[in-house]
């Protein structure tokens, strides 16, 4: 019988050699002659373990890593496809507590099945969602997918539900299904995983949100910063439409051209229309008039991967997950100076220090964490106080923060934070797409004025100066990117005064 | 006036009411010919049918001989 | 009038019939649903702070100085970009808001120069006043920090600056050239801080694709975009409404004054033609007024081989009344005439005609619009009853399907062509039936369904095309013909269409056009809703000239477009006055109001208040003045602003009849050609320095107001009283407002017309009386004029000008945007920098077989004459086919334009001449000759005894 080796072939894998040992094992495979078949897979999210290769045996799956090539000519040797001892063997993926604490719902099948075969998707459980949504009908899909909570995964955590039902109830002729994978927060990766590991349910659910609100045509926006997801994506899609799984609803990709403010929705729509990639104002909503003029629904990738579990599962078995207004799961990306980076999907409720204490293993360095940045490069700065803060949309909100596309980018005790508050705004200014002042301007005079504060400059008068310019991007900005650049810089001020020259007492 | 001019817009003129159905185009050609033709050029087309009409397709020729006489200028003086 | 200050309601109105109520800080507004929260709250007198928002275009929420708060809802939302709602609770001044706008304005100081007082828009700028609305005082960021102030000035256009470093990039500039426009010129370059304003592709904006129309200038809050008279004058300090003189749109303007100093025109908002909106020669080419060249003496002469002598104006005019009063006793009452002008007004043309009919006891009264649009009168009466287009402008607002033929309104009718093009961009299709390939086929987010590019000279053919497809194929509005119109005549024109000869296989080979097109454009005519017909000279300047617009109105009515907003025919006018010169009793055989003069009870009214008698036959049209004076029985003729030698066709012929008259009065501004052959010159005034109305296209009566006193010292209008009480004619009047009430007094059509009411209600569209007391935007609304609508036979007749094997080319004729006809006024101005020269446009295919390269010179030859010209090799035209312009005097394009003219009006035939092209190093003799002609006719010898 044959034996087959799964290898990944997600690009933090790429990136650490598992193209190299996916190779040695061929080579070592054609040159002993032996009855196995190397499987490409997406990544389980193991980074530290990276590449984590993984063979099938009659007890399941055993995992080894990290493997580097030099490694595989003495694991076959010693027995790879039985899974017998190795200093590298890990055991049961399932098993690894990292794995086993998840609950693996929008994830369940990344890193487990080949990306690219629709027979391995069905095997583990794809289309059942479709299927079920068609018995449901469109009004019937759209209520299941309220009634599970399923809120925008890209970090606005609008209620998915809602905003399929407006699309739904827009009269028009024609109407698109847009999905946001314009993933550039820092420290983030869920969409990418799922583009490369798990394609087939981006597709899936957006069939099912376009045959719920409608539309008979979709695109999937990816940055050109991934091309791996990019041709796993255009594949999946051309053997989706081949095996006629599309059923009248076509999909196109599009690829952004760098800028992170294409994540915003309507800058998104603007970019795919062939536009400069700036904010439209709303009203209207996307949802009343989006691509093309279009009643449009517009969401994130994960959001949309998640809907086939909910349809398959049903609404109930996701709303149980989670705590307060916070349904279901969250593919928490842990980056940063840490033991144990990955992606660990939970259902909301996990404090902070839970995540990079326990889960992550504290620092790769040893040195003491001192600050975690949660939410991407516009979240709010934690300090240790603060680490008994739920993952959970409100809790985040109440205490100045956010949790964002669901990144968490740990820092140690080296960390200057005002050098972060600086650089929360001139990463500000060099992704400003210009259109509205605060941020057009005001990311340039945050920076310099942060200067000022480093120098040592009239820090108080220029500290208060910050403090204006943070309340003008707060509620002045056009979009989220003017709007959020406060959360770093003023958790930064905030948490960490004597940062910026201030003693700890002197700030509330 | 150059009566080959003159014969050439009349022939114009001819053509198109003779296109016109369920109408007389004498008539018409008549009627537009008094109505737009400064009395100059109708004297001339008239003398010009009188010394043989050549070249005036025969509409054209039937309706210069239904043409009103020229009115004078009412201020009475020299024409 | 002081200086007029629209009202900026910040965003454009809804049209929503619908209202909805809110609460403005604490007043109660109602509104139409759709209106933003910032119109509302102007409406109700409440002015939120506002920099990137203006009411010509969309809502666009970048410069955050509106935001408001609203009761219940979380933020603070653009007041511009967030409509209202039933019941809302807005606060548009709050302590947070306060702080929001000042952190703003205080960023936008922080990269902006602080040279108010020096800077040209002190006292005109939105960014000066919006930081005092905000209170800001101090700009803690200081001025060291990264700026845009060094940027350089873009001075390339002649009539605006760009000045980046005053740029508060709000984009308004760009969404004007978009929105209101239509030409996408400038755009946003840069991202983040280095975001800036450019035209084209980087380019200076003369190298652009700008047109100069002014709507950035207009739209631009700081002193970023600029007019160069400001920078030089200063700002206005009063200003006064008034209507353009260039084409038959009939913008309305705001000059606006320093004293009698015009600092600048800018387009009234509240003209019914032009909402705001202008192009390059309304609001930049009116420089000519003041223009060197220009005449202000009268002068005589006693043989045209002498130089002018400058006289007194009684001398001239005691001249001009003793030689034409000669000339009736020796050679007749009819041996002398006028020409009305469709560049001046109603009341200056009903005076010249009244002269004409009155003093000089004849009908020989014609006007230029004979060489224009005569076809237009006389094929829109045979068929609705009217000598006017049916509609007014702002129906293009409802059409789904737009025909265009024989017109190039991005050209010659900009401000329309931007409203037709913005309706284009919101989906209503296009069919361009035109030889050449105009800009509107395919610009910018505009493209045409169909393009059909027939052989000049085949309207005819392709229109009984159209309609024998919509005949055959069961396509007509059966319910609209039975009930409107005149049956049998329907009858007979449905089988005359619908035999074979007229379908779109035959008369494919004759037009060029495939017959697939054809039909396909005629199916989305008939049944792509509302179907509007704009049509210019293309149509009118043919051998079948009259017969083609009634075929244009046989189509409207087969498809049932006529009588509501949204569809109709609509005559282009090419001047400002072509429809009001027409009313006013200009053509030789119709009193005002179209009215035969051989009509008994009619021509008694006008005796009777002029106390008269009256010619009652019709009198020469202008071709027909010039065959009479060759052959000796025309022999004296004042033109009142009309170049006839350069605009009519033959100039040869034209040249001729001019010399063998002993009497020419020419009323101009400058020594134009005509006046080579002119007698005495009397200087005549720009519409800066007239009272009056021009009636525009739409047959709007606009007002045009004095600005400054006539330089040349005498009104036109009051030169042709001088003339006629010379002879003897009295007309006594002591304003042009006395002039309308006489007009409105015999003319049914204007009954109601008075400058008190004009005054009142900006402009009217006639008819205006009883029936319709501020006048008729769409005509023929419950049964047309004559009564029932009259389908003609439009048999499709070959032009007699063949092309053959000594002239196989065929010659068209047109206009550019930043010329103006025969180019008296616009080449005396700075926008001879886009048009320099008339050039001859030639298909690759063409130039090839002559070895003509791009820019050379080549010789242009009719069987009537020859000029010569720089070819552009383009294929815009179809092979076979050549275009030139006719804005130059020393190309003469008249020169080769032929004799032949619409079978009804003797409109000439422009736009077909059969010619040949063939290289040439350089002008024609004639060219050396007229030139040298020209140069001795600017000779004035003697100076006027004070």
């Amino acid at each position: 019988m044959t034996t087959r080796i799964f290898v990944p072939r997600d690009a933090a894998a790429r990136a650490v050699g598992a193209d190299r040992v996916a190779e040695a094992l061929q080579a070592e495979v054609d040159r002993r002659q032996l009855d196995v078949t190397l499987v490409r897979t997406g990544s389980r999210g193991l980074f530290w373990l990276e590449p984590m290769i993984e063979v099938e045996t009659s007890a399941g799956r055993v995992a080894y890593g990290p493997v580097k090539a030099s490694d595989v000519p003495g694991l076959v040797e010693a027995g790879l496809s039985q899974g017998v001892a190795h200093p590298l063997r890990v055991g049961r993926p399932e098993e690894i507590p990292f794995l086993q604490r998840q609950t693996r719902v929008t994830f369940a099948r990344c890193g487990v099945v080949d990306p690219l075969s629709l027979h391995d998707y069905r095997a583990h459980g794809g289309y059942r969602g479709l299927a079920r949504a068609r018995d449901l009908g469109p009004a019937g899909t759209i209520e299941e997918v309220t009634a599970s909570g399923l809120r925008g995964r890209g970090g606005a955590g609008f209620p998915a539900g809602i905003k399929w039902k407006t699309a739904a109830d827009a009269a028009a002729d024609r109407k698109y299904v847009v999905c946001n994978a314009d993933e550039g927060d820092s420290g983030t990766y869920a969409d990418r995983m799922l583009m490369e590991g798990d394609p087939f349910s981006v597709i899936e659910g957006m069939t099912i949100a376009g045959y719920a609100v409608g539309a008979a045509k979709g695109y999937i926006y990816i940055r050109s910063e991934y091309p791996d997801a990019i041709r796993t994506m255009e594949r999946a899609v051309a053997v989706a439409r081949a095996a006629g799984c599309l059923n009248g609803f076509d999909l196109e990709i599009r690829v952004g051209a760098g800028a992170y403010v294409c994540g915003e929705e309507t800058a998104l729509l603007e970019s795919i229309e062939g536009r400069r990639g700036q904010v439209r104002p709303k009203p209207p909503l996307p949802a009343h008039k989006g691509l093309f003029g279009c009643p449009t629904v517009i969401n994130n990738l994960v959001t949309l991967s998640t809907v086939p579990a909910i349809l398959a599962d049903g609404a109930k078995a996701y709303a149980v997950l989670g705590m307060g207004r916070s349904r279901g799961t969250m593919p928490i990306q842990i980056a940063g100076n840490v033991r144990h980076g990955g992606l660990f999907e939970a259902p909301f409720g996990l404090t902070l220090g839970e995540i990079v204490d326990e889960i992550g293993g504290g620092t790769r360095n040893g040195r003491p964490i001192r600050a975690v940045q949660v939410g991407g490069p516009l979240g709010a700065y934690f300090p240790r106080a603060l680490f008994d803060t739920p993952f959970d949309y409100e809790a985040y909100a109440a205490r100045d923060g956010l949790i964002g596309h669901g990144g968490v980018v740990v820092f140690d005790d080296s960390v200057d934070m005002a050098r972060q508050a600086r650089f929360a705004l001139e990463f500000c200014g060099i992704e400003s797409c210009g259109k509205c002042t605060p941020c057009r301007i005001g990311s340039v005079r945050g920076v310099e004025t942060i200067d000022r504060i480093i120098d040592g400059d009239r820090r108080d008068a220029n500290l208060a100066l910050i403090e204006d310019l943070c309340q003008t991007l707060k509620f002045g900005s056009l979009c989220a990117l003017g709007g959020f650049t406060p959360y770093p810089v003023m958790s930064a001020i905030r948490h960490f005064p004597e940062d910026f020259g201030r003693p700890r007492h002197a700030v509330a | 006036m150059e009566a080959a001019k003159l014969v050439m817009m009349a022939n114009q003129i001819g053509k198109f009411f003779a296109a016109q159905r369920g109408a007389d185009p004498v008539a018409a050609i008549a009627d537009h010919l008094d109505k737009f033709w400064e009395p100059r050029m109708r004297t001339e087309i008239v003398a010009h049918v009188a010394a043989g009409g050549a070249g005036l397709d025969e509409p054209v020729r039937a309706a210069v001989g239904r043409l009103r006489e020229a009115r004078l200028p009412g201020t009475g003086m020299r024409v | 009038m002081p200086l007029v200050q629209e009202t900026d309601y910040g965003t454009p109105a809804s049209t929503s019939t619908e209202v909805v109520g809110l609460t403005i800080d604490g007043i109660r507004v109602t509104v139409p649903a759709g209106t933003s929260i910032m119109r509302a709250a102007m409406e109700a007198g409440i002015q939120v702070p506002k920099l990137c928002a203006t009411d010509s275009v969309e809502a666009f929420g970048s410069c955050r100085l509106c935001l408001v708060e609203i009761a219940g809802r979380t933020g603070t939302p653009a007041s511009c970009t967030t409509p209202v709602a039933a019941g809302m609770v807005v606060s548009t001044q709050t302590e947070r808001l306060k702080q929001v706008r000042k952190g703003v304005m205080e960023l936008y100081i922080s990269d902006h120069p602080l040279d108010c007082l020096t800077c040209a828009a002190n006292g005109d700028c939105e960014l000066q006043d919006m930081a005092g609305a905000v209170g800001l005082r101090d700009v803690r960021y200081g001025y060291a920090g990264e700026n845009h102030l060094a940027e350089a000035k873009d001075e390339s256009n002649p009539y605006f600056t760009f000045d980046p470093s005053k740029c508060i990039v709000c984009s308004r500039c760009v969404r004007a050239c978009e929105e209101v426009q239509g030409t996408f010129a400038l755009t946003i370059q840069g991202r983040g801080f280095d975001s800036k304003v450019s035209a084209g592709m980087a380019e200076s904006f003369i190298e652009s694709e700008c047109v100069s129309c002014g709507a950035c200038v207009q739209a631009c809050p700081t002193a970023t975009l600029m007019e160069k008279t400001v920078i030089e004058i200063g700002l206005p300090e009063h200003s006064v409404v008034t209507t353009c003189a260039y084409c038959g749109v009939g913008c309305n303007f705001k000059a606006e004054m320093r004293g009698e100093e015009v600092v600048r025109m800018v387009p009234a908002k509240d003209g019914k033609a032009n909402h705001g909106h202008s192009c390059v020669k309304g609001r930049f080419a009116w420089g000519y007024a003041n223009h060197r060249e220009r005449i202000l003496k009268p002068m005589m002469r006693e043989r045209i081989d002498q130089p002018w002598r400058e006289v007194s104006w009684d001398e001239a005019i005691g001249r001009v009344a003793s030689e034409f009063k000669r000339l009736q006793l020796t050679h007749g009452v009819r041996s002398i005439g006028g020409i009305t002008s469709s560049r001046c007004t109603n009341e200056e043309t009903y005076l010249v005609q009244k002269l004409v009919r009155g003093g000089f006891g004849n009908n020989n009264i014609d006007t230029c619009a004979r060489v224009c649009h005569s076809p237009t009168g006389y094929g829109l009466k045979a068929t609705f009853g009217t000598s006017a287009g049916t509609q007014d402008f702002d129906s293009v607002e409802h059409a789904d399907v737009v025909i265009v033929i024989g017109a190039n309104p991005t050209d010659a009718h900009p401000v329309f062509a931007s409203r037709l093009k913005k309706r284009l961009r919101q989906g209503a299709r296009l069919i361009v039936i035109d030889p050449r390939r105009i800009d509107l086929v395919r610009t910018p987010h505009v493209e045409a369904a169909h393009h059909l590019a027939l052989r000049p000279g085949t309207n005819a053919a392709i229109l009984n095309a159209l309609a024998h497809t919509i005949v055959t194929e069961g396509l007509a509005d059966e319910a609209f013909i039975r009930e409107r119109c005149d049956l049998s005549a329907f009858a007979h024109w449905a089988a005359f269409v619908s035999e074979p000869q007229n379908s779109p296989e035959a008369v494919g080979p004759v037009t060029g056009v495939s017959p697939d097109e054809i039909r396909a454009a005629a199916r989305l005519f008939a049944t792509g809703g509302n179907g509007a017909i704009y049509y210019g000279l293309g149509v009118t300047e043919h051998s079948q000239g009259s017969t083609v617009v009634m075929a244009i109105a046989n189509l409207a009515m087969v498809t049932g477009n006529i009588g509501r907003p949204g569809v109709g025919v609509n005559p282009l006018r090419g001047q400002n006055n072509v429809q009001g010169s027409c009313d006013m009793g200009s053509f030789p055989h119709e009193f005002s109001g179209y009215r035969h003069v051989s009509d008994d009870g009619v021509r008694a009214t006008f005796e009777e208040l002029w106390g008269r008698p009256l010619d009652a036959e019709p009198g020469l049209r202008i071709v027909n003045m010039f065959d009479a004076a060759l052959d000796g029985s025309f022999k004296g003729l004042y033109v009142q602003g009309e170049d006839i030698l350069q605009s009519d066709p033959n100039t040869h012929h034209v040249a001729a009849a001019l010399a063998a008259m002993e009497c020419i009065v020419v009323q101009d501004l400058f020594l134009n050609e005509t006046s080579r052959y002119a007698h005495v010159f009397l200087p005549g005034s720009t519409f800066l320095e007239k009272d009056g109305t021009f009636t525009n296209a739409e047959r709007r009566i606009n007002r045009v107001r004095r600005v400054m006193a006539p330089r040349n010292g005498m009104a036109d209008w009051e030169v042709t009283l001088a003339i006629g009480k010379a002879m003897g004619f009295e007309m006594p009047y002591a304003h042009p407002a006395e002039v309308m009430d006489e007009i409105a007094r015999l003319t049914p059509s204007f009954a109601g017309v008075s400058y008190d009411l004009l005054d009142r209600v900006g402009s009217v569209q006639w008819p205006c009386n009883a029936a319709a007391p501020v006048g008729t935007p769409v005509m023929h609304a419950e049964s047309f004029q004559r009564g029932k609508g009259n389908f003609m036979i439009t048999e499709y007749v070959a032009t007699d000008e063949k092309v053959g094997p000594r002239f196989p080319l065929l010659l068209t004729t047109g206009r550019v945007l930043t010329q103006y006809n025969v180019g008296a006024q616009t080449r005396r101005t700075a926008n001879v920098v886009w048009h320099e020269e008339d050039v001859l446009e030639i298909h690759p295919h063409d130039a090839e077989e002559r070895g003509v390269r791009d820019g050379d010179w080549v010789k242009l030859d009719s069987r009537t004459g020859g000029t010569t010209l720089r070819a552009r090799v383009t294929d815009r035209v179809a092979p076979g086919v050549v275009y030139t312009t006719f804005h130059h005097p020393v190309t003469q394009a008249n020169v080769v334009t032929s004799e032949h003219s619409d079978w009804a009006t003797n409109c000439p035939e422009y736009k077909v001449t059969a010619v040949q092209v063939a290289p040439s190093n350089g002008p024609s003799d004639w060219q050396r000759e007229y030139g040298e002609h020209g140069r001795k006719n600017l000779r004035i010898a003697a100076v006027v005894a004070e």
